[in-house]
């Protein structure tokens, strides 16, 4: 689904990516773990070419995202991206926030949009908030709110960077219920998160970034109970 | 303590009496040679001017040339005066000589009815009409041919006047601008058929710049001749001074050398000595 | 003090003509460089530095010179240049929109700016692009806070339009001018004047701060 090859990345004269080299099944739930400043939000953004890479490929279905060809506007469509503040429309109200990328890119009619914008909300748990605008929901609600609009272009892939890290510690969960579901339904997931007891529970695999490399990965329960790694084991000593 | 104070209030009177009676001294050999007079004390006047309106009066660098002050300089000289000239803009002029800051204001103002009411005018230096300025090969052979054109003339100015007679006042086709240059400019570049300014403006700015290709066209049948003066406040005692000097460049020559280096042609001296 | 009301009735019917040409002539200069100024705010922020560079320029020297220098350029050299003969409302139009693009053109890339870089993240991540972005989701929000300083630069333009008396243009200005040479007179031309550009700036800001407070409660 995914295929990552000698991804290299760098600001500057700061390479903050060096050599990843990953593949992705289908349906699989891949949690990337880390500490901060491992490259590891870097490494999702460059998915859907929210960061322009290096050097290096990467293919979605077959297709080199990376190449000049490649319509990147048709690759984000079918890869949604969860961001760690929301980044809602604020000038929109919650339906409009959710039917805005269906009606522009898709050219999906309106009341098909809306139907399906509303069955999504309900989904989340939000119907009531349709016609709210952004401003006046919590944190989780919005988290909410910004996982039914990226699901509203059907995509393949979904990406989360760190997607509970901005939130009050009593939203966190009603955020997680709603990922692990669609864990559940089979969606392919990427997550960048801290909750260990999320990659625990829903990831398939979980990958340890330190320093621009993947340093280790395994299934999570191989991963957390007996890490391989000097760094793997300092970094989870600390956060456990 | 007394004592100190007196010697030294004594010391400073002596000083000070030395220093003004050399002082005085210089300035009587100053007059003398000046003037030739003797013991008249000379005084140094304040004029102002709006020096954008060549070739009476304009700025070249920082200085205010043209004929007004070549004229200004040789009558004041005569007069025993000594000339400060500063440039402050044609509205600020009156103002200024309304309140008596200056003590004369020369800038090509004509004499008439409505000015005499408010300031004196010394008798007339220079015959002034309007002329218009054309493009070469214009169908305006008079100012009667001005009516249903464009024209540009300077805000203010008798050609203004002259023209809103003709055509009414404030009407659409006369564009008003701050100074001749300007309406020169519009007439140059086709925004106007005509520019009616005096004649000095109009023959200079033909005469220096031929490659416009402009021409002018007199009808002194229905422009009339107006008057130049120096203009002071009301009842100024300059007025005589100045008035007694002007009759004598007029008779001696002096007046008819600055206007041919000016203009290159003789002045008509009987007619300015006519009018009053 | 004596206050001739004599005079300024005289020249009321030239007074309002004039005002209507001031009105006629901010309404287009307001227009036109708005217009103009998005589309050289959109170029300065280009990322290809060279294609940038003209636009950047743009705003220098039409920041950096006064209006009235510009004013005179275009009405005695550029216009004739182009149509053969001068046009002085033509040439305070494009003398107008052209200063203000400038200005308005830095309030349009302050205000983009100014809006939260997640938001164009958000918006491509859903497959719009850049100028989908742009239009549904940076220019609205931007456009919120433009408001004020744009209200300022109407303004501005309104009152810099008295300019056009200098050549000619038959607006107010020119009016109170005319009159204050005919008579000599400096309080009625110029109170008169100052009094109808204060309504019309007056009458501009209220426009503003109601549109302000409708989009703010949106």
């Amino acid at each position: 689904m995914i295929k990552v090859q000698a991804l290299r990345k760098s600001f500057g004269a700061n390479e903050v990516l060096k050599d990843i080299n990953v593949t992705i099944k289908p349906q699989e739930v891949v949690v990337v773990i880390g500490p901060s400043g491992s490259g590891k939000s870097t490494f999702l953004r460059c998915i859907n070419l929210l960061e322009t890479i290096t050097a290096g490929h990467i293919l979605i279905e077959g297709k080199d995202i990376t190449d000049k060809q490649t319509d990147i506007n048709k690759i984000r469509a079918e890869v949604g991206m969860v961001f760690q503040h929301f980044n809602l429309f604020p000038h929109k109200t919650v339906l409009e926030n959710i039917v805005l990328a269906p009606l522009k890119v898709k050219k999906v009619d309106k009341d098909q949009a809306r139907e399906k914008a509303l069955s999504l909300l309900k989904k989340v748990g939000l119907e009531e908030k349709a016609n709210v605008y952004p401003d006046s929901l919590s944190g989780g609600q919005k988290q909410r709110v910004a996982i039914a609009r990226a699901l509203a272009m059907e995509p393949k892939i979904m990406l989360f960077d760190e997607p509970t890290s901005a939130l009050d510690p009593e939203m966190v969960g009603e955020v997680l219920e709603v990922m692990k579901q669609l864990a559940r339904e089979g969606m392919t997931m990427v997550v960048v998160t801290h909750e260990m007891g999320f990659a625990r529970e829903v990831g398939d695999r979980v990958l340890f970034m330190d320093g621009g490399y993947i340093v280790e990965e395994n299934i999570p329960k191989h991963l957390f109970e007996s890490p391989q790694q000097e760094r793997t084991k300092a970094f989870l000593s600390k956060v456990l | 303590m007394k004592k100190l104070a007196a010697i030294l209030s004594s010391f400073m009177m002596v000083t000070m009496l030395a220093a003004c009676g050399s002082e005085a001294g210089t300035e009587e050999k100053a007059n003398g040679s000046a003037t030739g007079s003797g013991g008249d004390e000379k005084k140094t006047i304040r004029v102002v001017t709006d020096a954008a309106y060549a070739p009476f009066e304009y700025l070249e660098g920082d200085k205010i040339v043209g004929f007004d002050v070549n004229f200004l300089n040789a009558a004041a000289k005569e007069a025993g005066y000594d000339v400060k000239l500063e440039h402050v803009g044609w509205d600020p002029l009156f103002v200024e000589l309304k309140s008596k800051r200056a003590a004369a204001g020369i800038s090509a103002i004509t004499i008439d009815e409505e000015r005499k009411q408010t300031y004196d005018f010394s008798s007339p230096y220079f015959l002034s009409i309007n002329k218009i300025l054309v493009p070469e090969g214009s169908d305006i052979k008079s100012a009667d041919d001005l009516k249903g054109k464009v024209v540009a003339v300077q805000s203010g100015t008798t050609g203004q006047a002259a023209v809103e007679k003709l055509l009414g006042k404030n009407h659409k086709d006369i564009k008003k601008f701050e100074n001749n240059n300007l309406a020169i400019m519009e007439l140059i570049n086709k925004g106007a058929d005509a520019v009616v300014a005096d004649n000095a403006v109009v023959e200079e700015y033909a005469k220096n710049n031929p490659k416009q290709k402009l021409k002018v066209v007199e009808d002194s049948d229905t422009f009339d001749a107006e008057f130049y003066g120096i203009m002071f406040p009301k009842g100024s005692e300059l007025k005589a001074d100045f008035d007694k000097a002007i009759a004598e460049i007029l008779d001696n020559g002096t007046y008819e050398k600055i206007y041919k280096e000016r203009f290159g042609t003789s002045p008509d001296i009987e007619k300015l000595k006519q009018a009053k | 003090m004596d206050f001739r009301f004599d005079i300024i009735m005289e020249y009321a019917p030239y007074l309002l003509k004039g005002t209507l040409i001031t009105i006629g002539l901010s309404l287009a200069g307001i227009v036109i460089g708005t217009i103009l100024g998005l589309f050289i705010g959109l170029g300065k922020m280009m990322r290809n530095k060279y294609l940038a560079f003209p636009f950047t320029v743009y705003i220098t020297v039409f920041r950096g010179t006064p209006l009235l220098v510009q004013v005179l350029l275009i009405h005695f050299g550029v216009v004739p240049f182009f149509i053969g003969e001068t046009h002085a409302v033509a040439a305070t139009i494009i003398a107008l929109s052209l200063n203000a693009a400038a200005y308005i053109a830095e309030i349009f890339r302050a205000g983009i700016a100014s809006i939260d870089r997640g938001q164009m993240e958000g918006a491509r991540s859903l497959g719009l692009s850049h100028v989908q972005s742009m239009r549904h989701i940076i220019l609205p929000q931007a456009f919120k806070r433009m408001i004020p300083p744009l209200g300022n630069e109407f303004i501005v333009l309104i009152k810099d339009s008295s300019l056009a008396s200098v050549i000619a243009a038959p607006e107010l200005m020119y009016w109170g001018r005319a009159m204050s040479s005919q008579y000599f007179r400096t309080w009625e031309p110029y109170l008169t004047a100052a009094v109808i550009y204060l309504i019309l700036t007056l009458l501009l800001s209220i426009l503003l701060h109601s549109l302000e407070r409708r989009l703010a409660t949106e």
